[in-house]
C-alpha cells in the first residue's frame, strides 16, 4: 500500500484540536464550514505558511518539517483569494517562482497563459490593465508555473463575479485532470465544492465534524452540525 | 574679516516669532504653548552648544573630537530609534550604523586631505553627515514598515512560491531604498539654484570667499550623499529579517514588537 500523500495526526494550531486525516494523491479535497472554524489556518499548514503548535504532519511519507521549505511550497502551490500580483508585467509575474529555481524558459509563459485561457499577448500587458478575473487568472498561472503537484486553493473565486466564477472553476477542473494535480479547497461555495471536490472535510470551531466522499457529505449528511449547516447555505 | 550679529538685533528675533504666535492665536491652532516652548528650547540648546563648542575647542583635538562625536551620535542614535521601537536591537544596529559611518567618511576626508583634524571642521561637517543619517535611517524604518504593511499579501505570495525572506523582501526593500534616497539625489540635482545649502550660507556669512565655500559645500554635500544612502541600506538589510521567522513566515509588526519585548 502507498503511503498517503499528507498525514495529519492530531494537529493543534490557534482554533484548530485534533485535527487528523489523510490525503491521497489525486485526491481533491474542499474543506468547508462556517467561517472562523479554521479553514484558512488548516489550508497553511500544508505548504508551512504556518506551523502546528501540536501534532505532526507527514509529507510523502517523511515529516513535512524534513522538506527544504522552499521546495515544499514549490511542490504544493497556493493561490490565495485575492490575486496580489506583483507590479509589472504578466511575464514578471508568471517567472517569478520558476526564476528562483532557475527554470524559466519563454515557453512555459504560453503554455501557462493557455491554461488559464489567456491570449499569448497579455504575456507583456501591465498588471494594472487587468480586470479582476484576469488578474486572478495571472494569479492562478503564476502559482502553475512551478509546477505544484498538489494546489491549495484558498476561496480562489470568492473575488469574482458569477461569469468569472464559472469560467475560472471550468479551467481549474480542465487543468486538474491535465495534469492529475491534488487539490485542497477552501470555499464557501457548496456547488463549487461539488463541482471540484471528490472529498470532503467539515469544520466546526476548529473541529472535524465529519469526512468522507463530498457527495455523501452533501447529500447524506450524518451529523446535525452539518445538517445545519447546509440547511443555511 | 569676522563678523557678529549684536545682542540687540537677536532679541528682535523675538518680533519673527510673534507672526507664527500670532497666526496660532488667530485661527486657534492651539500651538502657542509649542512655539514659545520650542524657541525657548532651541534658543538654550544653541547657547548651551556654542559654549560647549568653545570650551570642545580650546582641548587638544585627539580629546575634543572624539567626546563631540560620541555625544552627537549617541543623541542621534536615541532619536532615530523612536521610529524603529518595533524591532529588536534597534538602538544598538542605529548605534552601530552611525559610527561605521562617520568613521569612513571622517577617514576619507582627512586622507583625502579635503579637511584637517581639528574640532571646527570635523565638528560641524560630522555633524551634518551624523544628523543626515540619522534622519535617512529614521525614514527607512518608518518606509520599511508601511512598506511591509501595505504588501502584506504579496509578500506571502512571493513565500507561497518559494522565495526565501530575501528574495520575497526585496521589492519591498527597493521601495524602501527608493523613497529614502529620492529626496536627496533631487536635492543634489537643484543644490545652489533653489536655495544657498546651509553651509555655504554659513561659510559665506563669515567672511570666506564663495569658490572656497562651495568647495566645502561639495566636500560635505557629496559625503551626506554617499552616508545617507548608506544609512538607509544598512538599516534596512538588518531589520527586514524581522519579519520574518526561522520557518520563513511573515509575522506582523505586533509579533514582532512582542518579541522585541520578550
Amino acid at each position: 500500500m502507498t503511503n498517503p500523500l499528507f498525514q495529519f495526526n492530531q494537529v493543534e494550531r490557534l482554533i484548530l484540536s485534533n485535527v487528523s486525516f489523510n490525503l491521497n494523491e489525486e485526491d481533491r479535497l474542499v474543506i468547508f464550514g462556517p467561517s472562523g472554524s479554521g479553514k484558512s489556518t488548516l489550508l497553511h499548514l500544508f505548504n508551512r505558511m504556518d506551523d502546528p503548535e501540536k501534532g505532526d504532519i507527514n509529507f510523502r511519507g517523511d515529516s513535512i518539517n524534513q522538506f527544504s521549505i522552499p521546495q515544499l511550497r514549490k511542490q504544493v502551490g497556493l493561490v490565495l483569494q485575492q490575486p496580489y500580483l506583483f507590479q509589472g508585467m504578466v511575464e514578471d509575474n508568471l517567472r517569478f517562482g520558476p526564476d528562483l529555481f532557475q527554470e524559466w524558459d519563454e515557453q512555459l509563459a504560453y503554455r501557462l497563459l493557455d491554461y488559464v485561457n489567456l491570449p499569448n499577448d497579455f504575456i507583456s500587458k501591465s498588471v494594472d490593465e487587468l480586470s479582476g478575473g484576469e488578474q486572478q487568472r495571472v494569479s492562478l498561472a503564476r502559482t502553475l508555473a512551478n509546477k505544484p503537484d498538489v494546489l491549495l486553493l484558498d476561496e480562489p473565486t470568492s473575488a469574482l463575479d458569477d461569469q468569472n466564477i464559472a469560467a475560472i472553476e471550468n479551467d481549474l477542473i480542465d487543468l486538474i485532470e491535465r495534469r492529475h494535480l491534488t487539490v485542497v479547497l477552501v470555499t464557501h461555495s457548496m456547488d463549487q465544492a461539488k463541482r471540484i471536490g471528490t472529498k470532503g472535510l467539515y469544520l466546526e470551531e476548529g473541529e472535524i465534524i465529519e469526512q468522507g466522499s463530498i457527495e455523501e457529505l452533501l447529500e447524506e449528511p450524518n451529523t446535525p452540525e452539518l445538517q445545519a449547516f447546509l440547511n443555511r447555505s | 574679516m569676522e563678523r557678529d550679529i549684536p545682542t540687540y538685533s537677536l532679541f528682535l528675533l523675538l518680533v519673527f516669532v510673534m507672526i507664527p504666535l500670532t497666526i496660532s492665536y488667530y485661527y486657534s491652532l492651539g500651538l502657542k504653548k509649542d512655539i514659545i516652548w520650542s524657541t525657548i528650547r532651541g534658543t538654550a540648546q544653541l547657547f548651551f552648544v556654542g559654549l560647549v563648542l568653545t570650551y570642545l575647542f580650546d582641548l587638544r583635538p585627539i580629546i575634543g573630537i572624539p567626546i563631540m562625536l560620541s555625544v552627537m551620535i549617541i543623541v542621534a542614535t536615541f532619536h532615530a530609534r523612536k521610529k524603529g521601537e518595533e524591532f529588536p536591537n534597534v538602538f544598538i544596529s542605529i548605534l552601530s550604523g552611525l559610527v561605521i559611518i562617520e568613521l569612513t567618511v571622517l577617514t576619507m576626508w582627512l586622507s583625502f586631505g579635503m579637511i584637517s583634524f581639528s574640532p571646527d571642521e570635523v565638528i560641524p561637517m560630522s555633524g551634518m553627515v551624523i544628523g543626515n543619517s540619522m534622519v535617512a535611517m529614521g525614514l527607512a524604518l518608518e518606509r520599511l514598515k508601511s512598506e511591509f504593511e501595505q504588501n502584506r499579501g504579496q509578500l506571502i505570495a512571493a513565500l507561497s512560491l518559494g522565495a526565501t525572506p530575501k528574495q520575497a523582501a526585496h521589492l519591498s526593500i527597493k521601495k524602501t531604498l527608493n523613497a529614502a534616497l529620492i529626496p536627496n539625489i533631487d536635492q543634489l540635482k537643484t543644490i545652489g539654484l533653489v536655495q544657498l545649502p546651509g553651509m555655504m550660507t554659513g561659510l559665506i556669512l563669515g567672511g570666506v570667499a564663495p569658490i572656497v565655500a562651495i568647495k566645502y559645500q561639495l566636500v560635505i554635500s557629496i559625503s551626506i550623499f554617499s552616508s545617507v544612502s548608506i544609512s538607509a541600506i544598512f538599516i534596512s538589510m538588518i531589520m527586514y529579517r524581522f519579519f520574518f521567522n526561522q520557518q520563513m513566515q511573515l509575522l506582523k509588526l505586533e509579533d514582532i514588537k512582542k518579541s522585541a519585548n520578550d
